[in-house]
């Protein structure tokens, strides 16, 4: 590395009273570079972007050495940095959609960041606002309020809000969490654009397909520790350490190919099945049949009906046209779903053991069965005595398999469940679905929007909506 | 503590002590808030009357007491019921959403708030003038709709979320979804309403109660009590006084109590 760093970190941890949440770590990030910091969640990957910034949350302290464009600074004096933000260090927060302002207009946001970080006067940071604009291809919509914008878009806007006042360095923490594949590709070439301006660029993430995109460099974390970095494209195709090859393995782009599925009786079939919201046609036209223990995809853009077409045919909704047929003499319940956000699935004041138990009595089961699936699925059972809420999504999501498992369902509607869980986490799930579709004879219907998770999951072609 | 939770306990506390007096007054004063003894009106306060006497010489203490447990007792029992009907109707109005029962409810709601609420009470008290029930059942008349429509607009809300959706899913019913998710999400709601609804209950009996509607003397009434002493106010201050205070301590104390949740 030629260039002189635009961050450079000695020795850093962070320690939550006794407890190392991260430990002894060093990096350098030239600018114009890329560095990714890649880990499961509680690895502590998003707490060392904060102890970068100098925002980490009271009760947590840092030690080391932060040198910000040749400004050194010691770690511990964490509140001091809060003159660098804006200016030297830019910060891009998770789900910016949320961070926006929604009552304010796109250019004025952008504009506000000239004006008030960068003390420009108003015109001038309106005619630069328009030319960030221009750049991010967003002019059209330079008037629109934040909630007219689509997730990429809002993406978009918000990275030219967070750059307006020019840092050297911008933090990015997990900016494609909840965005489908398509806004994910803009949002790394947004990010390659602020590198080729000559900065750096920090990215936090446990998605391989947007370190792949973004290249330079990458930092793996695990429990605190920094196992391995080295240049992207190396580490992701040839790992050393252990964990990094897990983590690597479990891109869907690397599992098994599934095998095509054969015979069984008809468990659902749509014909000719429309549905709008409102006014607004969301599909029309589609026909599909599942067969036991048949496993299809269903891919698209988010808010183009995936979810209305799930409802459709649980008998949520009626469609607008066409039939929905399932296997005779099945009970409706036997068909079930699985959600994207597990904690929304659950009522929010009982616990784990209640929600089970109300299926199990409306259902005339017995406890020891349902302990039986839990342990199948290894779900801890002192698990149960939580709330949804105090749970961590993966194992969440396997008590809500539990639950659909106590009604013995034959098909099952899967929306996006595994998109807010980190890699090896989504492949542990994924490969216990696949076994019960499998074991049980269950039909599936799996929403997602990774091309590599459909295909890794269905020998079918995906089915396209919207 | 924080200010919002320093403000509560203050109320919690007002609201205890008048409570007390209420509850415990009548048998711990040793005097008939009915009995008169007109050589002995307008005393001032001494050992024997704490709060003097009032002009026909009843003890101000026994009246007190006696009125704080009516008024109290009466906004509460009525609220009570209130709550019962506007929860349950504003949970069956969210779950008919936009059908013909909705509409029927909220229309009934709608015209109940369209008359002022004094005088649906005045209307429903003339039926038997002087006597309790019927200003118990006008009370309730106007109050159910202060739960109904926050109810309603909550529980609409709760009823499209991902749980109850999946509660459907497993075959629950009706009563499962409302027992399981809809009422822990609306007690602290209901309870805030209900604290709000006594407080103005309270007001409003003793309202009704000072231009003579509703209760009649010699029933003690901190409205009646406070139009009774009017004209000896130069006389007796302490004597009008007391019942106005008494009124205010009752309904800061329970809108302190309501507060703003975490708001």
């Amino acid at each position: 590395m030629s260039a002189a760093p635009m961050l450079e970190i000695k020795g850093l941890s962070v320690h939550a009273g006794g407890k190392a949440l991260v430990r002894d770590v060093d990096l350098r990030v030239a600018a114009g570079e890329c560095l990714v910091v890649m880990g499961e969640s509680g690895s502590g990957k998003s707490l060392l972007a904060h102890a970068i910034m100098g925002d980490l949350a009271s009760g947590l302290s840092a030690r080391g050495d932060v040198n910000v464009a040749g400004h050194r600074i010691d770690a511990q004096t964490q509140g001091e940095r809060r003159a660098f933000w804006g200016k030297r260090i830019a910060l891009l927060p998770q789900e910016p959609w949320l961070s926006l302002d929604p009552l304010m207009r796109v250019d004025s946001q952008i504009a506000e960041t000239h004006a008030l970080v960068a003390g420009r006067d108003w015109a001038d940071a309106k005619a630069r606002a328009a030319k960030d604009l221009g750049r991010l291809g967003l002019s059209a919509s330079a008037r629109q309020l934040p909630f007219r914008l689509s997730g990429g878009m809002a993406q978009r806007v918000a990275i030219a809000a967070t750059m307006a006042a020019e840092a050297g360095l911008l933090i990015a923490d997990e900016p494609t969490k909840g965005l489908d594949a398509d806004a994910c590709a803009g949002v790394a070439a947004s990010l390659r654009a602020q590198m080729e301006l000559g900065r750096a660029v920090v990215v936090v993430t446990h998605d391989i397909g947007l370190a792949r995109a973004l290249g330079g460099r990458i930092a793996v974390m695990r429990n605190a520790d920094m196992v391995e970095t080295g240049e992207t494209r190396e580490v992701l195709t040839a790992p050393r350490h252990d964990y990094t090859k897990m983590f690597v393995a479990a891109d869907p782009a690397k599992w098994p190919r599934p095998v095509a599925h054969v015979g069984g009786g008809p468990v659902l079939r749509g014909e000719k099945l429309a549905a709008a919201r409102g006014a607004n046609l969301l599909f029309e036209n589609i026909d599909l049949a599942l067969a036991r223990g048949e496993i299809a995809c269903v891919q698209g853009p988010s808010g183009g009906g995936k979810t209305t077409l799930g409802a459709v045919l649980l008998g949520l909704l009626p469609p607008r046209q066409g039939v929905v047929r399932r296997a005779d003499g099945v009970a409706t319940w036997r068909y079930q779903k699985l959600y994207q956000d597990p904690v929304a699935a659950f009522a929010p004041q009982a616990s784990l053991r209640t929600a089970l138990d109300d299926v199990v009595r409306r259902h005339g089961g017995t406890w020891s069965a349902v302990e039986a699936i839990l342990t199948r699925l290894s779900v801890p059972l002192d698990l149960l005595d939580r709330p949804p809420s105090q749970v961590s999504g993966g194992e969440l999501q396997r008590v809500a398999i539990a639950r659909t498992l106590i009604v013995d369902p034959v098909f099952l509607f899967a929306d996006e469940p595994t998109s807010r869980l980190d890699p090896p986490i989504q492949r542990a799930t994924m490969a216990l679905l696949n076994e019960l579709a499998v074991e049980r004879g269950l039909a599936m219907l799996l929403v997602t929007h990774d091309p590599g998770l459909a295909a890794a999951m269905s020998a079918r072609p995906p089915l396209r909506i919207g | 503590m924080n200010r919002t939770s320093s403000f509560r306990a203050i109320g919690f506390a007002l609201l205890a002590a008048v409570a007390i007096f209420a509850l415990l007054g009548p048998a711990l004063i040793d005097a008939d808030p009915l009995r008169q003894n007109l050589r002995a009106a307008l005393r001032p306060p001494s050992a024997e009357f704490l709060f003097g006497t009032d002009h026909l010489g009843r003890s101000m203490l026994a009246r007190l007491a006696s009125a704080a447990r009516l008024s109290l007792g009466l906004a509460a029992a009525a609220v009570l019921l209130a709550g019962v009907i506007g929860t349950a109707l504003g949970a069956i109005a969210a779950a008919s959403r936009g059908r013909a029962l909705d509409r029927a409810l909220s229309g009934l709601c709608d015209a109940t708030m369209a008359l002022p609420g004094l005088l649906t009470v005045v209307l429903i008290a003339a039926l038997a003038p002087g006597k309790l029930w019927p200003l118990y059942a006008g009370l309730v008349a106007t109050q159910w709709v202060e739960f109904f429509r926050p109810v309603r607009a909550l529980a609409a809300g709760r009823l499209a979320a991902p749980d109850v959706e999946a509660a459907r899913l497993f075959g629950f019913g009706g009563w499962h979804v409302f027992r399981r998710h809809l009422l822990p999400e609306l007690t602290p709601l209901v309870g805030m309403l209900a604290a709000f609804g006594v407080a103005s209950t309270v007001l409003a009996v003793s309202t009704l109660s000072f231009v003579g509607i509703g209760l009649r003397p010699p029933t003690p009434e901190l409205g009646s009590m406070m139009v009774e002493l009017l004209p000896h106010y130069a006389d007796a201050p302490l004597q009008l006084l007391a019942p106005a205070m008494l009124l205010f301590a009752t309904v800061l104390g329970l809108r302190l109590a309501a507060g703003g949740d975490e708001a």
